[in-house]
């Protein structure tokens, strides 16, 4: 009874990401697509590109970090789900199962990538799930479909025949934050740490 | 380096409500440790707080759910959802056990002890130890395991959360005492030797307090980058007034400083006072560590 999505099966595809950055254009038109096809409330994004600008004219380049959930190998999201609603499917898609989240946040400020939100008019948590649906399909995710210059490829990581796995394998990849141990599955080309950068001020709830 | 020119801001989940339920079962822990004080462990002069201790523990033991109700998104679901879909890895879902075992078994000591029954006073009393540390330390471990959140992901921070929880019951409990005895009592008059013996206890405690802050604040600064970052804006940035001023300045050391000279101490003006700042600082700790802990964006 306690936990109810807990099976075992191997020999399944295990879904992954890779996003290449010399590709990518900063368009924004995965967020777009994101939004229109999961039904994303104003305000919140399941992927969105973060962007930034540095250098000093005439030597300036704007960077981009397109961010989604990492569908994580061992997600903490998971591990600190009171109620078990945060789970992880066999072919490795971190889930989110509505009939059991509470919406008690605390996924959310555990995930190291800060891609969870609480949903405005659900009360609870939502967040990418690889547009799981039309995985199941047989279809690309809404980003990967979107995306006009295909930065984003999507697939088995798995299949060593597929595309996603051969990049990966053959390509200078990096993770975001590899260091927590969290195994993400969403692999950059060409990711500027710059875009990652710390922050030391935050704007605080009571201030204006 | 860069500037951004889009990002998408992260909500901050856990904020004043969370820190309210923390200050109200650290609250509740401390002033059960008092009561527990002469029939657990036979420290006789602090029998006459034991009573009004249980008391305190089970009432705030009862509000501050509460405030963890408000916070989730389900209350009524979470409730259920908490005890049938049990998952042993995550500390909150131990919690829900907790706040129903802790105040079941506070009453019954509670009931017990107003009974007058010594022998198992005492055994809910021992048993209601490991149960108060747990209830209030697993909200430590809550945020220790919060794992993206290096200001939180410290051994330390079950540990600070149990010495803060006691040193602001015993300000509490000193607080109620007081004023127990000066209106609620036929002789009109103070029991000074029990005060004085709180008081004491609060001097050392909190010198502990501070050195556990100390350790923390030490570590946090010779850390990796995020940990650096976090600890400068709780020392310099614009949290500092509430961590600098408000929760260690006002809230430990100035009491510190009352409680430890014999002459302040005895003075029930200072005692008072140094009980409220106490008080006051220890909820400005819950709200910096819960609140401020999260507040800088990860990436």
């Amino acid at each position: 009874m306690s936990n109810p999505h807990k099976s075992k099966n191997s020999d399944l595809p295990r879904y992954g990401m890779l996003i290449d950055l010399d590709r990518c254009v900063g368009c924004h038109t995965c967020e777009i697509a994101c939004k229109i096809e999961n039904d994303v409330p104003l305000g919140i994004w399941r992927s969105w590109v973060k962007e930034i600008e540095k250098g000093k004219y005439p030597d300036v380049v704007r960077s981009f970090r397109p961010t989604l959930c990492n569908h994580c190998e061992n997600p903490i999201c998971v591990k600190v789900c009171p109620v078990n609603a945060a789970w992880q499917r066999e072919d490795g898609i971190v889930m989110l199962d509505p009939h059991l989240c509470v919406g008690c946040r605390y996924c959310m400020s555990a995930c190291p990538y800060e891609v969870r939100y609480i949903h405005p008019t659900k009360g609870m948590i939502d967040k990418c799930d690889f547009c799981s649906t039309r995985v199941d399909a047989g279809l690309k995710p809404s980003c990967v479909e979107a995306c006009p210059s295909s930065a984003r490829i999507f697939g088995d990581l798995n299949d060593a025949k597929s595309e996603v796995a051969k990049l990966v394998a053959t390509k200078a990849v990096s993770t975001l934050k590899p260091e927590i141990g969290t195994g993400p599955r969403v692999y950059y080309i060409g990711l500027d740490p710059a875009t990652m950068e710390i922050k030391r001020e935050a704007k605080l709830v009571w201030e204006k | 380096m860069g500037k951004v020119v889009f990002d998408v801001q992260y909500q901050t989940t856990l904020a004043f409500l969370i820190s309210y339920y923390f200050y109200f079962t650290g609250l509740s822990a401390g002033s059960f440790m008092i009561s527990t004080l002469s029939y657990g462990f036979g420290m006789e002069k602090f029998k006459p707080a034991s009573k009004m201790g249980v008391v305190a523990a089970v009432l705030l033991l009862l509000l501050a759910p509460q405030f963890l109700l408000m916070q989730v998104g389900w209350p009524i679901k979470s409730i259920w959802n908490h005890f049938v879909y049990f998952n042993p890895l995550s500390a909150m879902s131990y919690g829900a056990f907790l706040l129903m075992l802790y105040p079941m078994n506070s009453v019954v000591y509670g009931i017990f002890m107003f009974q007058g029954n010594l022998k198992m006073t005492k055994i809910f009393g021992l048993i209601g130890i490991p149960l108060a540390l747990a209830v209030h330390g697993y909200t430590g471990w809550i945020l220790a395991l919060g794992v993206a959140r290096d200001y939180w992901n410290t051994g330390l921070m079950p540990i600070v959360f149990l010495f803060s929880a006691m040193v602001s019951g015993i300000s509490m409990m000193i607080l109620m005492i007081m004023v127990r005895d000066r209106f609620f009592t036929k002789e009109k008059t103070i029991n000074h030797e029990l005060i004085d013996s709180l008081a004491k206890l609060l001097g050392w405690l909190l010198v502990v307090d501070l050195f556990l802050v100390f350790c923390d604040y030490s570590v946090l600064l010779y850390s990796k980058l995020e940990a650096q970052e976090v600890a400068h804006f709780m020392l310099f940035g614009k949290m500092s007034f509430w961590f600098v001023i408000v929760e260690n300045l006002i809230g430990k050391v100035i009491p510190m400083i009352i409680v430890m000279i014999p002459g302040m101490r005895k003075s029930y003006f200072w005692l008072i006072l140094a009980a409220l700042m106490n008080m006051a600082g220890i909820l400005a700790m819950r709200i910096v560590t819960v609140y401020g802990g999260q507040a800088l964006p990860l990436m």
